[in-house]
């Protein structure tokens, strides 16, 4: 009942906040989930984990729902927009689960890429990706045009190189227990890479708007 | 992205303690239409009055005025209002008011029945927002079968009513001092000097002073509930987000309390459950006990009326508001074996207008306005 009567964060700012940490568990299982495809982390070791950070963020997502409900019901229409934009990024965000767990997955299939000629490589990738998490948390936090826009660029250019990776191994001539785990890693993280970025645009344009100017020629020309 | 913390409502966006000065002066403007109503009824003739009245002695007929008059207006608020400056200008007595506030606790219960039916094109949607708003009516309907025959034999609401309001104010015969009457004097004095001004007397000015009573209290409730909203928009977030959360019926309760007596609206709490409770957010279990909790919450503006008026047998009616709504939880909720009575029939209405939506137009029409008209025409 005092929560009548205390401030706190309100409004839009507190689910924003709330799909914030929604994103920094979603980092966080993927970390977990990547040392175990990438090192000699034990795959069983971090599955506990995962699964609990999971559990918390099928909670989160369930809460940030109901109050997107009730944030509606009680301000009304006017943040119809930012509200359809934290319904997307939230999908999105639990679409990165889902690609983390298929790593995960990956790892305790027995796939192992630790040790190897190209592991350096993963894992510079991996830190990339990581810190992309961070990225769009504060892109979400503080929209910004350019910085989205430079994100925006990068992300693209990651993933052309990720897709580039994945038509090597489809026309590789190596052993299939060296290609086939890379290439499913690859997509995967080119997935979680269009849904950070999904999720930074989400936040700061919901709605693609529609800058076609017809100048009401359609309206008299046949 | 950036949430929505400016304040829309009357005046687009203003600063919090502006907008809080604003609803005190709304508050004040609400005030002196009460007292505009009470002296244009005293303005006409003791024989007007009756003759205007008689029809609701009978409690059947005030029990449908009280149900046709709040669903005209769309707020109990308001026609506990009027009521309440009726009692005080001796148009009416407590024991002709009491049935008509009752009805008006029925009346209310239409505007969030009508938002439901916003969901009526998806059935399962529609059910719950359906089911959300009928436990209401049932809720009033079954307090009023019960507390009305037990007031109308042993005036035990009323009876209660009154014992508190002289243990406030002393007893029904004489006046009391109201400070809040003396505030209001000048502004009233205005409007009457204003119509009399006109060239108009007698009955006519006491009925264009009732008409600006009337158009007044209207207006100023509707810029209170308004700005309230605004003001307190973030807090009755929070508050939902608390009652979904801990699901504790208390709780539930006393936030609809709260947050009916800042807005002034049970209307608009109770509609703000309806789009919560569609969306499957909100269970039909914790909704009820939001909407007892603004049942009791409403009655605060018939007290305000009252204390604008300086009559004790106002403040009386006022108090049977309260009175009514507290009886109605004590005996349809404290105890568990009745609580889910009106839980039970709304579900039940609810699938019925789920299969067939037409049967919730019906309803509507017929609980709010033919069997309300016909009970007047038959009780006259």
């Amino acid at each position: 009942m005092l929560s009548f009567f205390r401030k706190g964060p309100i409004g839009l700012e507190h689910l924003v906040s709330k799909a914030i940490g929604l994103l920094g568990d979603a980092r966080h299982s993927f970390d977990l989930a990547t040392l175990a495809l990438l090192t000699d982390t034990d795959a069983a070791a971090v599955d506990t984990d995962i699964r609990e950070t999971d559990e918390r963020m099928s909670q989160t997502e369930q809460e940030l729902r109901s109050e997107l409900v009730v944030h509606i019901s009680v301000q009304g229409a006017a943040d119809i927009g930012s509200a359809f934009g934290l319904v997307l990024l939230t999908n999105k965000i639990e679409r990165i689960g889902a690609q983390t767990r298929n790593i995960l997955d990956l790892a305790e299939a027995g796939a192992h890429l630790a040790g190897q000629p190209d592991t350096e490589a993963l894992l510079a990738e991996r830190s990339v990706i990581s810190a992309l998490f961070g990225e769009a948390a504060e892109l979400m936090a503080e929209p910004d045009e350019d910085a989205i826009e430079d994100m925006s660029r990068r992300c693209e250019a990651l993933q052309a190189e990720q897709q580039e990776k994945i038509a090597g191994y489809l026309h590789s001539t190596e052993p299939g227990e060296v290609v086939v785990p890379r290439a499913i890693y690859y997509r995967y993280t080119k997935r979680i890479v269009a849904n950070l970025l999904g999720v930074v645009i989400a936040a700061s344009e919901p709605m693609p708007a529609d800058d076609t100017a017809s100048d009401g020629l359609s309206d008299t020309q046949s | 992205m950036s949430s929505t913390t400016t304040e829309k409502g009357t005046f687009g966006t203003m600063p919090t303690w502006l907008r809080a000065i604003l609803v005190g002066g709304f508050i004040y403007l609400f005030l002196v239409g009460v007292s505009a109503l009470e002296a244009g009824v005293k303005v006409m003739g003791q024989d007007t009055q009756e003759r205007l009245f008689e029809s609701v002695s009978n409690p059947l007929a005030g029990l449908c005025i009280g149900i046709l008059g709040t669903v005209l207006v769309q707020s109990s608020s308001a026609s506990t209002s009027v009521i309440v400056g009726l009692v005080a200008a001796g148009a009416i007595d407590i024991d002709t008011a009491v049935p008509m506030i009752m009805g008006a606790n029925i009346g209310t219960t239409v505007t969030n029945t009508l938002v439901s039916l916003g969901s009526a094109r998806q059935s399962s949607e529609f059910r719950r927002a359906f089911a959300a708003a009928t436990v209401h009516d049932f809720f009033n309907v079954l307090a009023v079968a019960i507390l009305l025959p037990l007031e109308l034999a042993t005036g035990v609401i009323s009876g209660t009513a009154r014992w508190i309001s002289e243990r406030l104010v002393g007893s029904s015969g004489s006046d009391w001092k109201s400070p809040i009457k003396q505030w209001v004097k000048m502004p009233v004095g205005w409007i009457k000097d204003f119509w009399s001004w006109i060239g108009l007397d007698g009955n006519t000015l006491g009925v264009l002073m009732i008409i600006t009573g009337l158009v007044i209290v209207l207006a100023s409730l509707t810029l209170i509930t308004r700005n309230m909203r605004e003001l307190i928009a973030d807090r009755v977030e929070r508050s939902m987000n608390t009652v979904l959360a801990k699901g504790n019926g208390s709780i539930a309760m006393l936030l609809g309390l709260l947050i009916t007596m800042a807005v002034q609206s049970s209307s608009i709490t109770t509609s703000i459950l309806i789009p919560m409770s569609a969306a499957g957010v909100l269970a039909l279990r914790n909704a009820y006990p939001v909407t007892l909790g603004a049942n009791v919450g409403t009655t605060v503006t018939a007290l305000l009326a009252a204390l604008a008026t300086g009559s004790p047998a106002a403040l009386t009616v006022g108090l049977t508001h309260t009175v009514f709504n507290v009886a109605g939880i004590l005996i349809l909720y404290v105890p568990p074996f009745v609580r889910d009575v009106p839980v039970y029939c709304a579900e039940w209405l609810a699938r019925i207008a789920a299969t067939r939506p037409v049967w919730a137009v019906v309803y509507v029409m017929g609980a709010f306005i033919v069997l309300p008209l016909v009970g007047v025409l038959v009780a006259r």
